[in-house]
């Protein structure tokens, strides 16, 4: 028996200096609104603001990806998630992905297997999500036609294979940004 | 109508998985969306199409993705690139400033973004990059990785 492992989430710090809402233009102002949770503009939104078109277009994608309903279970894109995230070596995203998968399964044992490199407690299906994760995320891609059988194997149909080739996919997007724009530190 | 992931995986009307992708318009139109903002943006931050193009058409290669390169090739062909641009596309790494910096972080950024440091994007910003130029720098170098995954995944599945 393995004890859980209980991860913190962390801080994200930009290596540039995010827009000032004091100084923004109309269009980063309007583009910052488009996050879901409005209460406070993160340091990450007023970062990609710099760039409002590309911040706007990329996250009404990303939320499309993660929460649109029906479809491959949210567990499922947040492992997608997580693997693509452990490749890419972007902490800060690997730690809320494995937290939300955690939340959302009340179970810490897949984030646990996957935090002591012990990939091979996941169950099948778990497996079959996690390792295509990781090959789709490797470049060139080293995901095949084995990969896609396993997933059908686990009871995946292809509407679902999408949904998660997306949840991957975003995350070689999100990765390139977090992992590179800025680091992540436990937070106080 | 077959967008650009369509064309680059090979799919077409009449596949199953063009009407598979259409279950998802949010992630079609998505994307489309995102090509259009990281490719020709209606403020292009001073950096210019071709060179977008260019850069894009590197990371397909680097991607081993002929499809999007070919069709990255195109696309810039009509541009009727500067030779400083065909080098950057073609993947060479002995360019004047600020590109030799660019692509050196684009090459980075793509194979092993596991290894991105506050240096990296210091030496953007010593190169004369502003902070939207870098951001959207950034935006381009991860989309063309979003797409290139979505590509390989949608042709693996199109052909399973």
């Amino acid at each position: 028996m393995m004890s859980s492992i209980r991860l913190k989430p962390l801080n994200w710090h930009p290596y540039i200096a995010p827009v000032e809402l004091s100084e923004a233009t109309p269009e980063q102002l309007d583009a910052m609104k488009v996050t879901p949770s409005a209460k406070k503009v993160s340091d990450y939104v007023r970062t990609l603001a710099h760039d409002p078109e590309s911040y706007v277009a990329r996250t009404i994608l990303f939320n499309a990806i993660m929460y649109v309903e029906g479809g491959l279970a949210r567990p499922d894109r947040e492992l997608g998630a997580l693997g693509a995230s452990i490749v890419n070596g972007c902490k800060f995203c690997a730690v809320v992905h494995a937290r939300r998968h955690a939340e959302l399964t009340k179970s810490d044992d897949v984030v646990t297997a996957l935090y002591l490199d012990k990939p091979e407690r996941l169950g099948p299906r778990d497996a079959a999500i996690y390792n295509f994760a990781r090959r789709l995320s490797a470049v060139p891609s080293e995901a095949t036609a084995d990969d896609i059988a396993a997933l059908r194997s686990a009871g995946m149909d292809d509407v679902e294979i999408v949904d998660l080739i997306h949840a991957i996919s975003i995350f070689g997007w999100a990765n390139r940004l977090m992992h590179v724009l800025g680091h992540a530190e436990p937070a106080k | 109508m077959t967008d650009a992931m369509d064309k680059a995986a090979g799919i077409a009307p009449d596949d199953a998985l063009y009407a598979t992708r259409r279950f998802r318009p949010e992630f079609v139109q998505g994307a489309e969306a995102c090509r259009l903002a990281v490719l020709q943006p209606a403020n292009d931050q001073g950096l210019e199409r071709d060179l977008r193009l260019a850069l894009a058409r590197r990371m397909a290669a680097l991607n081993a993705d002929a499809a999007l390169l070919e069709e990255y090739d195109r696309q810039l062909a009509e541009l009727r690139p500067s030779e400083r641009i065909q080098a950057v596309a073609s993947g060479k790494t002995d360019l004047n400033e600020p590109l030799a910096t660019i692509v050196r972080h684009v090459d980075l950024i793509t194979l092993t973004p596991s290894r991105a440091e506050a240096k990296h994007i210091a030496a953007l910003a010593g190169a004369g990059l502003n902070n939207p130029q870098i951001v959207a720098l950034s935006e381009l170098i991860a989309f063309v990785n979003f797409q290139t995954r979505v590509v390989a995944g949608l042709r693996l599945l199109r052909s399973a």
